[in-house]
């Protein structure tokens, strides 16, 4: 009765390292492959969501140097470039082709690298552009109007002195009757 | 006319001339929105890249063309995503009008930028693969779009009103929220009915 017993505590004590060790394992897997979950649901990688970090991170330099009136299409097709390997990395992640989807969220950083910076250098020039559009515009626009003025004022005085030698000229002179 | 008729003349005259010579000025510090709306479109043009000869009847084998365009009237650059998707014709799509995405996974997806007032368009190439009828029920195992294959497990049943097994391939249009930092579905869709029946 008793060497059943001790049996059974040593097939349980078996099953529970069995347990422990597998949940150790698990964890193990689990954590040394990097995976974060997107917005839609889908699992993707780490190197994925570098990628797609690395695109919407320059997409919003491009924006900045675009609402700074800067020229950003040449931009705009390095950012597609990166758009399309980002795209086939995260389809090769829902195909389970996870080295591709490396090797394609690679490329993705690849094709934006420098895009902040240029996009940054743009920004810059464009507001410095601006400021001296600005300026131009202003100050064209207050010598425009000190010029109209100042025309109006001459050309007022100078119609109103002859509208009235004009009408006093032609009205009939006043004879005193002295007679 | 009075002298003070003309002197209002010339108050106006010389009140307008101003103005048009502060408008370079105006112009920076007064924004001019012009009121039009700000939208993004979405198109499917068939094989012949017109709004007709769109693919109805499909077999397996065979490979389709379609022409998927997004138009940018946003006021400037975005970040679009338009996801590829397939189900039988039980999916309605007044769920997907009423402003929600279908919650099925996308199987191919674009994403690409467009400057604003600027088009994007692309070619999308699509079959079917392991296409299996057992009485009236009809199965597909997958969905090659722009050569590759995506696994899939859509089943149609016959379709006696419409006279064969229908399914849906449409294309969804998302769009990249700066402010969210995330893609939001832009409300629009367009998509294929086909039938297998052949």
């Amino acid at each position: 009765m008793e060497r059943r017993f001790e049996d059974g505590c040593d097939v349980m004590g078996l099953w529970l390292k069995f347990l422990v060790v597998s949940v150790f394992l698990f964890s193990l897997v689990s954590v040394s492959v990097p995976w974060v979950s997107a917005v839609n649901g889908d699992v993707i990688s780490l190197e994925v969501a570098e990628a797609e970090e690395a695109l919407v991170s320059a997409y919003d330099a491009v924006l900045e140097a675009e609402k700074a009136g800067a020229d950003v299409s040449g931009l705009l097709d390095k950012l597609n470039l990166g758009g399309d390997y980002l795209a086939e990395a995260v389809v090769s992640v829902r195909l389970g082709d996870s080295e591709s989807a490396a090797r394609l969220a690679g490329l993705c950083v690849e094709a934006v690298d420098g895009v902040e910076g240029e996009a940054v250098l743009l920004r810059d020039e464009a507001v410095r552009f601006e400021r001296a559009d600005f300026l131009v515009r202003v100050v064209g626009s207050a010598v425009g109007v000190v010029i109209v003025v100042v025309g109006g004022f001459v050309l007022w005085t100078v119609f109103r002195r002859r509208y009235l030698e004009k009408v006093l000229g032609s009205r009939p002179e006043v004879v005193s009757d002295e007679s | 006319m009075s002298l003070d008729d003309y002197r209002v003349l010339f108050l106006v005259a010389t009140l307008v001339l101003a103005l048009v010579a502060a408008s370079p000025a105006l112009g920076v510090v007064v924004p001019f929105d012009g009121g039009s709306e700000r939208f993004s479109e979405l198109w499917l043009l068939g094989a012949n890249h017109m709004a007709q000869d769109y693919p109805y009847n499909v077999v397996e084998g065979e490979e389709y063309t379609v022409f998927v365009g997004v138009g940018n009237h946003m006021g400037n650059s975005e970040y679009y995503m338009v996801c590829v998707k397939f189900c039988n014709s039980t999916v309605s799509f007044l769920d997907i009008d009423g402003g929600v995405p279908s919650g099925l996974s996308p199987l191919m997806e674009y994403r690409f930028f467009v400057g604003d007032g600027m088009v994007w368009e692309s070619a999308v190439s699509f079959g079917f693969r392991n296409v299996v009828i057992d009485g009236d029920v009809l199965s597909v195992g997958g969905v090659v779009v722009g050569g590759v294959v995506f696994p899939v497990d859509a089943v149609a049943v016959w379709d006696s009103e419409a006279g064969g097994f229908i399914f849906r391939l449409f294309f969804e249009l998302w769009r990249y929220d700066v402010e969210s930092q995330v893609f939001g579905f832009d409300g629009r869709v367009v998509g294929l009915r086909l039938d297998m029946t052949a």
